[in-house]
């Protein structure tokens, strides 16, 4: 029986010039679970994800996923690990269009010279695009599939960009605000979307400033401030913890009240 | 630019490149009194010589590409506008017969005023309009590209209004010092002095003054200087104005030394100048000194040894394999201006 | 067909083949300022595979082709280390050394040049402009172009996707040098004469400014910026220096106004591509 900890992070630390922006963080992902990664501004949520995903080398710790230790390894190797991420500010290829942006997601399943030299984009009908326009369908996307994702709203796009990573169907989902900016009814679809997600066994780990949302999706979170992991729970003990509310009173930011 | 290079280093350059100077000199003036080291200190004296010519452009891309992140190809061009349009102005007076053929030293201001003009034309029509957008791999090149565009504009004007062929600009100084066994052409040791000493004025520029203040803090970081109040929408005109002036001069010596002027005397200098700034560190003025001494001594020893096809082949192949293996130069930081604005 | 139109399709045929060459490197994110010295060595392979083995133009093309791409697959290494500014220069710099190599080898002709065997012939160059047309159609239509493009937008998340960054960008230039072998392979043949002269940093700046003009987004790019730089000049009866000063102010509106080119993505969409909706796809 496969293990039932898919991520686990032990000690992670990572300092820029003198400051310690992560500092010796460990937590936990299980298998198909959805986890909340939350604090106030600056607390290191995204170089968090930076690090598991490989952006930046770590300068201490460690990260394993579904067994296999990965901090050594590049950020393309951890794709094909089952890891996939979307970004805080959106980072789509602007001159690609929908479809093909969720084609991209797909390149780590897609080996082999021959999935590689198929001319995908004259095969409308071809396994690779329907899967793509599949899962912009699911995601409640009802746009043309080949319009060039520069054209489109923000709403549209930040959507767009967690289909692409799931497009590699990850073992572990790393979403990074996905429903910043997004209007409340876009934010209900997005997490009933999510929570659709994990029941396939995808496990996500989501970082977050609306705590509503988070409360919608996430069944734990995790609480960084400066760069400390200060709790790990429920999202109903995390209100109640005295540290977790000092944290967020000192940013402006109550987690009883916000969202 | 990162701190590490700065567009000039502090520690009294001025008393560095004296010793530095004063070593050569020195280590010259050993080799001509060798038995047989005459031609070899002769041939190195004429390299240094070339080299000057080399410095001033090499400065002026280096500058260009500092500041603003921008390989602005027409730099070479503005030294062959100079060059054509004072032997224009000589020959033949100001357009629309407002004169008669210039005097030479008029013809030669004439030359720099001109490519002054051009420099700050390729500026409203490049950088006022850039916008970054995507930041996709090729962004940065629109710069690059449209002064490519302004070097085939200027370029095929002159040869439609001054044609193909090289001329000789009419006024050709000959005055030779004899030092013992080595012959110093005096104007061509003037143009060494005054491309080193525009050279130092500039470095003076970005260190002791406001404007100099303001250039650096665009190299080091455009968001940052636009918040500490540098009006960036001016000072960056400047940095156009600076490098069609050092254009200019180089342009104007050049022409005062080996009199030969064509519409084809940019491609030459101007390959040899990226060379200069390359070796020396993108970025880095004293690099630039130091570059274009370098390959002005490795062509014109290049060509002594070798010959002069062979010559540049070395000087090219020296090129891409600095490119590749050591792209910061000899005193470049690792990474050039991020004036994207 | 008169001869001069002949002419002009020949050179358009070879500028086209050309053009890809540069076109498909740059959709990759990577500009190649020196794309005479890859045409320059696929041209005095040819000539000298021709003159000195006997070979006949329909091997000493495709031999001239696969030579350059080797090229360009070894250089491409040392390259590609390099970015930005630092990549233009190194390419520039690379066409000088060829052409400067070519120079002081009495064996290649050196100034001289070296006269060509085996003249090939216009329906010749058409056809290998068309193929290489289809090639390249081909080639951005499949998950390598994809991850070629993807790669030209945002190189990090590419990789972050799982796109092998490094190989793409080798394949892209490698495949890219090629295509500039096969131009200079078939120009070679056709006019019977190469000289390094020909082959100057002039040329490697037009044929990338005319790539540029024409777009680097989609395929269609090539085709536009090559018939663009070769046929309107013609057609509109602009002769000599005065084609170049345009050609200047052409490039400069254009990175004012348009920096992408002339053929987008969007206008394709616009001049009317089918457009789905993505329930239709159930």
């Amino acid at each position: 029986m496969p293990d039932e900890v898919l991520l686990r992070l032990e000690g992670l630390t990572k300092s820029f010039g003198g400051l310690k922006v992560v500092d010796d963080v460990s937590f936990e992902v299980r298998r198909g679970a959805r986890l909340g990664l939350i604090g106030p501004n600056g607390a290191g949520k995204t170089t968090v994800f930076n690090l598991i995903s490989g952006v930046y080398p770590i300068d201490a710790g460690a990260i394993t996923l579904d067994g296999r230790a990965i901090a050594t390894l590049p950020p393309r190797d951890r794709v094909l690990a089952g890891l996939a991420r979307s970004f805080q500010n959106i980072r789509l290829m602007p001159h690609l269009s929908a479809v093909e942006n969720v084609m991209l997601g797909q390149h780590a399943r897609a080996s082999g010279l021959g999935a590689l030299l198929t001319p995908i984009s004259w095969m409308p009908r071809g396994r690779w695009r329907r899967e793509a326009e599949a899962l912009l369908a699911e995601a409640g996307l009802d746009i043309d599939p080949g319009e060039v994702v520069s054209a489109l709203p923000y709403g549209i796009r930040k959507k767009i960009e967690v289909v692409r990573a799931l497009a590699s169907r990850p073992k572990l989902l790393l979403l990074d605000e996905p429903a910043a900016g997004l209007n409340p009814a876009e934010t209900a679809e997005l997490a009933r979307f999510l929570r659709a997600i994990a029941t396939t066994g995808t496990a996500l780990l989501v970082v977050e400033h609306d705590m509503g949302f988070v409360n919608e999706v996430c069944e734990n979170v995790v609480v960084l401030n400066f760069g400390r992991r200060i709790f790990a729970g429920t999202m109903a003990d995390a209100r109640l913890d005295p540290t977790v509310r000092e944290a967020y009173l000192g940013a402006e930011e109550d987690p009883a009240h916000a969202a | 630019m990162s701190a590490s290079a700065p567009l000039v280093r502090g520690a009294h350059p001025l008393a560095i490149s004296a010793g530095v100077a004063l070593a050569a000199i020195c280590c010259i003036a050993l080799l001509a009194m060798l038995p047989g080291g005459a031609t070899l200190a002769q041939q190195i004296v004429s390299g240094l010589m070339l080299g000057g010519i080399y410095v001033t452009v090499a400065v002026a891309f280096t500058l260009t590409i500092g500041v603003l992140n921008f390989l602005n190809f027409t730099i070479p061009t503005m030294f062959m506008l100079t060059g054509m349009v004072a032997w224009g102005l000589a020959r033949w007076g100001l357009p629309f017969g407002l004169s008669g053929g210039l005097h030479w030293a008029l013809a030669l201001l004439g030359g720099i005023i001109v490519s002054i003009a051009a420099s700050l034309v390729v500026e409203r029509f490049t950088f006022r309009y850039l916008k970054t957008r995507h930041g996709d791999a090729t962004e940065h090149a629109i710069p690059l590209v449209s002064s490519l565009g302004f070097l085939l504009i200027f370029e095929h004007l002159v040869l439609i209004v001054l044609g193909s062929e090289a001329q000789s600009f009419p006024v050709r100084f000959r005055l030779d010092w004899h030092l013992g066994p080595l012959v110093l052409g005096l104007p061509q040791l003037a143009s060494l002095l005054l491309s080193l000493g525009i050279v130092f004025w500039l470095s003076w520029l970005l260190t002791s003054t406001r404007t100099g203040r303001a250039l650096r803090s665009i190299a080091e970081s455009p968001d940052t200087a636009t918040l500490l109040g540098v009006e960036v929408t001016r000072i960056v005109p400047i940095v156009f104005l600076l490098s069609g002036l050092l254009c200019g001069v180089a342009g104007a010596l050049f022409v005062v030394n080996y009199s030969d002027v064509s519409p084809f005397m940019g491609e030459h200098v101007g390959t040899k100048a990226i060379a200069a700034m390359v070796l020396g560190g993108l970025g880095s003025i004293w690099g630039a000194i130091a570059g274009g001494l370098l390959v002005g001594l490795m062509e014109t020893l290049g060509i002594h040894f070798f010959g002069g096809d062979a010559a540049q082949v070395v000087v090219w192949s020296a090129l891409l394999a600095a490119i590749v293996l050591r792209p910061q130069g000899l005193f470049g930081g690792t990474r050039i201006g991020k004036g994207k604005l | 067909m008169s001869g001069y139109w002949a002419g002009i399709l020949a050179i358009l045929a070879i500028n086209i083949i050309f053009a890809y060459g540069i076109f498909v490197t740059a959709a990759a994110g990577q500009l190649n300022l020196g794309g005479a010295g890859f045409m320059a060595i696929g041209a005095y392979a040819a000539a000298v595979l021709g003159e000195q083995l006997g070979w006949s133009p329909a091997l000493t093309v495709p031999a001239a082709t696969l030579v350059t791409a080797l090229v360009g697959f070894a250089i491409a290494f040392p390259v590609l280390r390099t970015r930005g500014v630092y990549m233009v220069l190194a390419t520039f710099a690379f066409a000088h050394v060829v052409t400067g190599v070519i120079l002081t080898q009495p064996a290649l002709g050196g100034a001289m040049g070296l006269v060509v065997p085996d003249y090939v012939d216009l329906p010749v160059l058409i056809g290998a402009a068309i193929a290489t047309t289809l090639l390249v159609f081909w080639l951005m239509a499949t998950r390598l172009g994809l991850a070629m493009r993807a790669l030209h937008d945002d190189e990090l998340v590419s990789t972050l996707m799982g796109v092998p960054a490094r190989a793409v960008q080798v394949a892209s230039f490698a495949i890219g040098a090629g295509l500039a072998g096969l131009a200079g392979g078939l120009y070679a043949h056709h006019f019977s004469f190469v000289e390094a002269q020909y082959f100057s940093a002039l040329l490697s700046i037009y044929v990338l400014l005319f790539v540029l003009i024409g777009g680097t987004q989609t395929a269609w790019g090539p085709l536009v910026g090559a018939t663009f730089f070769t046929v309107v000049p013609e057609l509109l009866r602009i002769g000599g220096s005065w084609r170049y000063v345009v050609f200047g102010a052409i490039i400069v509106a254009m990175m004012m106004f348009r920096p992408e080119g002339i053929v987008t993505r969007t206008l394709l969409a616009r001049i009317g591509f089918r457009r789905r909706r993505v329930a239709d796809a159930r």
